[in-house]
């Protein structure tokens, strides 16, 4: 997508990895680190010095969780500012959040909660994404959740939704391929039929992560390997939409870097298989 | 149904005190109607049971949250206590800033009123120790004036040298001995003695430091951390009751303490 360059293989910044994000040292197989906006917005200390440090070598991306586009809630501009502070002081290679919304009455549930698919909330969003966009002075990736219920009222599916989102709000997607998946076993909807309901040309980014296998549900937790489930629907996602940035995350039983490393170069290996594919077509 | 409405149903059954299922159950056939009829359920996991899913959530997460910023207090209050401690303190200090950082700002000052926090009345001190010392994990930056250019500065400078603290400080009073408390490798086996304390509060680079300072110190750094003084305002200051030789040894004794420490801005 334009806008969006095609980065490679990024892995989620935590602070196990801060000395070598910093160093840039023994980070080979990682192209580019995603961080959590909020964690970066306190006015010095060791998260600034890191975040720095890292952008010397390696493209950033800021990733937020709380923008809250679908809440009812005014936008918080204040939030917005700092954003736009952290933003002109790192120029990250773009910015995301989500399709959720996470606030009401002024508090703040730090969760990705859902939205109903209607036409009242789609134009609701839009509108939020716009607004966003102008204070940032640029545009943004809204990303899939992965959901645990979905509403009666709702008129359109998930990628109906977000390709109209795209649309009218000129955004980009993040497209979670875990959280597509996690979704579909929660919902029973075909994953692959989600992706192929996505546009292309809209699609900035991946997310590939681990979830917990529950006995009622799966659950996105971050904290497992990307399982085989998901490097399947991950090589469809490549097969459909091409050579873009992939992210790893992972924010709990946070493994060795090396381990991450391995996962990066398996989604590297699969994103170089499909364009040869491509290429031989 | 609207969105607002919508979103206003989910958060009272999602961020109840209790269990949506019990939410729910007190609010009779009118709420669960309402319920079934805005979420979509199946055999498998029925309504209430997918709003549950949020409701763990989002009560696990914050808690997450407050037992690592609040470590040593949830240690000594125990794993039961310090959850039916968030129960209380999420009812009634909602989230209401975007970083989560801020989840638990309000913790010490809603502990020292609540009963836990009567009946022992250190804890609250201790949460506060460990709110002030999260606090300076990523305040502001500041260059600092070294012991090193200290030495180096020629004499006839000094009685002008100005003195300023580094933004990342703080500076309260505690009427437990929190320096001890928090040295025990086990928090809430014993109160700690009564024993007023000014507490200094500080980061030197990455490191978060605290160390009790006394009455005379602590009176010093609170005018230092308002305006620059320079080191023969000190100096004079500390000559009250001292011969001139003495204030200066002290006054020399304090300014090399603080440039150790790292508590004294270059630019001042």
């Amino acid at each position: 997508m334009e806008g969006f360059a095609a980065l490679g293989q990024g892995l989620g910044l935590r602070p196990p990895f801060y000395e070598a994000a910093a160093t840039g040292a023994a980070v080979a197989a990682v192209d580019w680190w995603e961080v959590i906006s909020e964690n970066f917005m306190g006015e010095g200390g060791n998260p600034r010095r890191v975040l720095r440090a890292a952008r010397a070598h390696r493209p950033i991306v800021l990733h937020g969780v709380s923008m809250s586009l679908g809440s009812t809630d005014p936008l918080d501009t204040r939030y917005l500012d700092r954003l736009a502070a952290l933003a002109a002081e790192i120029e990250p290679a773009w910015i995301s959040d989500h399709l959720c919304w996470s606030s009401l009455g002024g508090h703040r549930a730090h969760d990705l909660w859902p939205l109903p698919f209607t036409e009242e909330a789609l134009a609701h969003v839009a509108a939020r994404v716009v607004r966003v966009q102008e204070r940032l002075g640029r545009r943004i990736l809204v990303e899939n959740v992965s959901s645990y219920l979905t509403y009666r009222h709702s008129t359109m599916s998930e990628p109906e939704f977000l390709t109209a989102l795209a649309e009218r709000a000129d955004c980009g997607l993040l497209l979670d391929v875990n959280n597509v998946f996690v979704s579909a076993h929660n919902h029973g909807f075909d994953a692959v039929a989600f992706l192929d309901a996505v546009p292309r040309e809209r699609v900035g980014q991946f997310h590939l992560a681990g979830h917990e296998t529950l006995p009622t549900h799966l659950r996105d937790t971050h904290d497992h390997p990307v399982c085989d489930g998901v490097w399947d629907l991950y090589r469809h996602a490549v097969a459909r939409f091409g050579d873009v940035a992939t992210l790893l995350e992972r924010d709990d039983h946070i493994p060795p870097l090396d381990e991450l490393c391995a996962e990066l170069r398996h989604a590297g290996e699969i994103a170089r298989a499909s364009r040869g594919s491509a290429d031989q077509k | 149904m609207k969105l607002a409405d919508i979103e206003a149903r989910f958060y009272g059954l999602v961020t109840a005190r209790d269990s949506v299922a019990v939410t729910v159950a007190e609010g009779g056939r009118e709420v669960r109607q309402a319920v079934e009829q805005m979420v979509a359920g199946d055999a498998r996991l029925p309504a209430i049971a997918r709003l549950e899913i949020y409701a763990d959530m989002y009560f696990a997460r914050l808690r997450d949250v407050l037992a690592d910023e609040y470590a040593q207090t949830a240690a000594a209050l125990g794993g039961a206590a310090f959850h039916a401690l968030v129960v209380d303190y999420l009812d009634a200090c909602r989230p209401d800033h975007p970083s989560m950082r801020e989840v638990g700002a309000r913790f010490p000052a809603f502990l020292a009123g609540h009963p836990t926090g009567a009946q022992r009345p250190w804890l609250a001190e201790l949460a506060r120790l460990e709110r002030a010392r999260l606090e300076m994990v990523d305040g502001a930056d500041a260059e600092t004036l070294t012991l090193e250019a200290l030495r180096t500065l020629p004499p006839e400078r000094f009685a002008t040298l100005s003195l300023r603290l580094v933004p990342s400080h703080a500076l309260f009073v505690t009427w437990f001995d929190l320096v001890s408390l928090w040295r025990s490798e086990q928090p809430g086996a014993a109160a700690p003695a009564p024993s007023p304390t000014a507490l200094l509060v500080w980061r030197r680079e990455l490191e978060v430091f605290h160390r009790a300072v006394d009455g005379e110190e602590a009176d010093w750094l609170r005018r230092l951390a308002s305006a620059n003084t320079t080191f023969a305002e000190l100096c004079g200051g500390l000559g009250r009751g001292r011969s001139d030789q003495a204030a200066a040894a002290r006054a020399f004794e304090l300014v090399g303490r603080w440039a150790s420490d790292g508590l004294l801005r270059a630019d001042a």
